[in-house]
């Protein structure tokens, strides 16, 4: 293996950590100082009503924080999902905060108050315990995401290395904007998961350099399926949300490019993948710039 | 000829000779053909042979062990193997083919449930279970081997060997096969025409045999951050005002583990604010934790002799040669031996965690179902005797009736009252008593002994066992700080109280500890990559500990 790209070292000692604050503190963090109100929280004690039964203790907030500030002046709800509860897994009732969140965010856009939203994606997916309401709740996510991102823009981070699977995977992929550290991962089935159902040859979940080749931040953003590639730094991950807010609502979104997303896939046989470190140069073959010469 | 009834002095000097011409057929000069190995060592092997297989507690001889336990057992049976760290199961294949039948080693821990297993089987013959420098002494003494099977990185084809930043015992086993006779085989990982540096002479080293593959090797003493919590990070706090402050703690070890690691990475912040650095933690007796990188960077730290190296560090370690003991290629010697030497008799403190501990203080990893054996904790963990030259900090802990009084080595247990899954640490009766009835063995196997304690930390406070009167009174110094364990819960606050007045207990605030301030942002590195970070760059974390 090669000795590590030469980084900046001074800056990532001298950084305060962003995945190390809790999602609370991580949301209040990238909202203009001194406008965070948290709405629904621990306080109305909306709980899980399905953990306890199955020997789990639930959280006051079901592990999503939603906070609303401002971003550089324009009104925004920050939503955090807390990986220390349940893994940042989504249950009924987190999933129902954040898909309101963004439904309320929409509303205040059409009634003249643009309201942008970002999502602090450290989650395993959909909570296992809350199987079926879970998933109908990422899909209203989903739903209410869609109807934002037309009005405002939605933008996505993954800082640590727990990383966005399952359901909300699908969430990071319809954001306007995903920002990313390189110790956070995306993808829809987690490593452990494609493991256990596919068999260690297919793909080894204890392998951190294939699986953080395949699935890391790095690598994302190097395809363009992540947009920022920050330093795990507070006030780094303040300001390219700060750029992805101003930059407001493109004209096509990354997941509206069907055609684009389709000769990815036909570009790779499964049968023999590409190294992870060629695949950015494959994909780039399969789909030129737009204005490229092919 | 020899006169009948006179002495044959040679006879294990013939018996060389005869095992070396039997192997002939497989070698050309000193180099053995790695694909005919099995059939060398059958040649070479005789039943009832004493084979010393370096398994080390991190490099293993893995390709000489895969062969030896791929012998016919028709041809080679009856072996005792003498192996200090059992990590591979082709160690144990060995046994269950008949193989080998007898064993002597010091540690067992990732084959502690299958060896427990093979021993209630009749499997395996234990002689006894040893901590590493008892054992390396034996095979001077009443051990010594007929044939030693090593791994080095290098050789040359004169047979000298390049041990690499990890030499650990292989120049002793050497040592103790070639000057009695024995045969030497030593897989490398690389023949090449000059080795960098010559860590064991080449006419120590009868034969050798480049491996397809290089000797496995565990990153056993690198702990990540992340995993540290508010706990450890508590216990560190206490450790270092209420021991390493007071004692003035400046020659030390540290065992391996995530409350050592804590200490490690508060120096630089917590340390420093107290204005320690300079006056403790200045010479140490350890591997290169990459824990203790940010602490040798801010200049903490004169001195690290280590007992092997770690994957990851060389070029951290190379780097850094007025720290750590280098050879003129610039690579890390290390030495457990040695090591274990200097941390009897030359280190001022041990510190390390424990599994379980009694009401007495003794302390064990020894858990139901598992042979783990020792390691080297209990070298490290006592107060050796033979110690003569004072220190400060040995003479604080002076004990004896005068005149003849001495001081006293820091022996410092360091564990939360539960551990992970609400299993307390500290227990009525330890579960090494009871392994050591189902193995039969004549003492339980303890690894620190309760009266070699000199201090127990845990998040509750410190006790200062060594200013005990007696018996009862270090129980009740134990007791204070074992929280709401079957040892701790009875005792009576104004015990403790009476205690704290005494000096016999510290907690949190009579240290001084402020635990609001116990957080995460008081480690210096909170990740591997800031470990990477504080080394500039030089740190190569194993693929298992990078997360980017």
């Amino acid at each position: 293996m090669t000795s590590p790209a030469p980084r900046d070292w001074a800056a990532m000692l001298g950084r305060t950590s962003f995945i190390e604050l809790e999602a609370r503190a991580r949301a209040v963090a990238l909202l203009d100082d001194g406008t965070a109100r948290e709405l629904c929280g621990p306080f109305d004690r909306i709980e899980s009503p399905w953990l306890e039964p199955q020997g789990v203790v639930p959280e006051s907030d079901d592990g999503v924080v939603v906070v609303k500030g401002g971003i550089d002046g324009r009104p925004a709800v920050v939503i955090g999902v807390e990986q220390a509860f349940q893994g940042g897994g989504i249950g009924e009732v987190s999933g129902v905060k954040i898909a309101t969140a963004l439904s309320l965010a929409a509303r205040d856009s059409r009634d003249g108050t643009p309201t942008a939203a970002v999502l602090l994606l450290e989650t395993g997916g959909v909570r296992l315990q809350e199987a079926n309401l879970g998933l109908a709740t990422v899909a209203e996510v989903c739903s209410a995401l869609l109807e934002l991102r037309a009005l405002q823009p939605v933008v996505g981070v993954v800082a640590g290395a727990l990383g966005c699977f399952g359901g909300m995977s699908i969430a990071a992929g319809l954001c306007t904007k995903l920002i990313m550290t390189e110790e956070g991962r995306l993808g829809l089935n987690g490593p452990e998961v494609i493991e256990s159902e596919a068999g260690v040859a297919e793909f080894d979940a204890s392998d951190h350099t294939l699986i953080w080749g395949v699935t890391g931040g790095a690598q994302r953003t190097r395809t363009a399926l992540a947009d920022m590639l920050v330093l795990d730094d507070v006030a780094a991950l303040r300001s390219a949300v700060r750029d992805a807010v101003a930059q407001g609502v493109p004209d096509e979104h990354r997941s509206q490019r069907i055609g684009e997303l389709r000769a990815r896939i036909e570009a790779v046989d499964p049968a023999d993948p590409p190294e992870p470190s060629k695949l950015a140069a494959v994909w780039a073959d399969a789909v030129p710039p737009k204005g490229g010469l092919r | 000829m020899a006169q009948a009834g006179t002495r044959n002095w040679t006879r294990r000097r013939t018996a060389k000779r005869e095992r070396l011409e039997a192997v002939r057929p497989f070698t050309s000069g000193r180099v053995l053909d790695p694909g005919r190995v099995p059939e060398a060592l059958q040649a070479l092997l005789r039943p009832g042979d004493r084979v010393a297989l370096e398994g080390d507690n991190q490099k293993q001889a893995d390709f000489l062990a895969a062969a030896l336990a791929g012998c016919d057992p028709d041809a080679v049976h009856g072996l005792h193997l003498l192996i200090s760290s059992i990590s591979l199961p082709e160690h144990l294949d060995v046994f269950e083919r008949g193989v080998a039948r007898r064993l002597d080693f010091a540690y067992a821990g990732p084959q502690s449930v299958r060896m427990a297993q093979l021993l209630a089987d009749g499997k395996v013959e234990v002689g006894a279970i040893h901590t590493y420098v008892e054992l390396y002494a034996r095979m001077f003494v009443d051990l010594i081997p007929n044939v030693a099977l090593l791994c080095a990185e290098q050789a040359d084809r004169e047979g000298n060997l390049y041990t690499g930043p990890s030499t650990e015992d292989t120049p002793t086993i050497a040592e103790a096969a070639a000057f009695s006779d024995g045969v030497t085989v030593v897989q490398v990982n690389e023949l090449v025409d000059k080795v960098p540096r010559v860590d064991i002479p080449g006419d120590w080293v009868d034969l050798i045999v480049e491996s397809p593959r290089p000797f496995a090797m565990e990153p056993l003493f690198t702990r990540d951050p992340r995993h540290i919590g508010q706990v450890e990070i508590v216990m560190a706090m206490m450790a270092l005002r209420g021991i390493y402050e007071r004692h003035a703690v400046t020659t030390l070890n540290h065992g391996i583990g995530y409350d050592t690691a804590a200490i490690e990475l508060i120096l630089p912040t917590y340390g420093e604010e107290l204005g320690l650095r300079g006056k403790i933690c200045k010479h140490w007796t350890l591997n290169p934790h990459p824990t203790l990188i940010p602490a040798i960077e801010s200049g903490w730290v004169e001195s690290v002799h280590c007992f092997g190296g770690e994957p990851g560090t060389e070029r951290y370690v190379a780097a850094r040669p007025d720290v750590f003991f280098t050879g003129g290629d610039g690579s890390l010697r290390s030495n457990r031996v040695l090591c274990q030497l200097a941390g009897q008799y030359a280190v001022d403190m041990f510190i390390g965690s424990s599994l379980q501990i009694d009401a007495d203080a003794n302390s064990s990893t020894v858990t139901e179902g598992r042979l783990t054996g020792f390691g080297g904790a209990p070298n490290m963990g006592h107060d050796a005797r033979g110690r003569r030259h004072p220190s400060p900090t040995w003479l604080d802990l002076l004990t004896g009736e005068a005149p003849v009084v001495r001081g006293r080595k820091l022996v410092v247990q360091i564990t939360q009252t539960f551990r992970a899954g609400g299993t307390p640490a500290f227990v009525e009766s330890l579960d090494a008593i009871q392994v050591g009835k189902d193995a039969g063995m004549p003492v339980p196997p303890i690894m620190i002994y309760g009266d070699d304690v000199t201090h127990v930390v845990t998040e509750e406070g410190v006790a200062y066992l060594y200013k005990a009167a007696g018996p009862a009174e270090r129980r009740e110094a134990v007791a204070a700080i074992a929280g709401a364990t079957p040892v701790g819960r009875h005792i009576d606050q104004r015990r403790v109280d009476a205690l704290r007045r005494d000096g016999l207990v510290a907690l949190p605030e009579d240290l001084r500890v402020d635990v609001r301030r116990a957080k995460r942002s008081l480690l210096a590195a909170r990740s591997v990559e800031d470990l990477v970070a504080w080394s500039g760059g030089l740190y190569d974390p194993p693929a298992r500990f990078r997360t980017w």
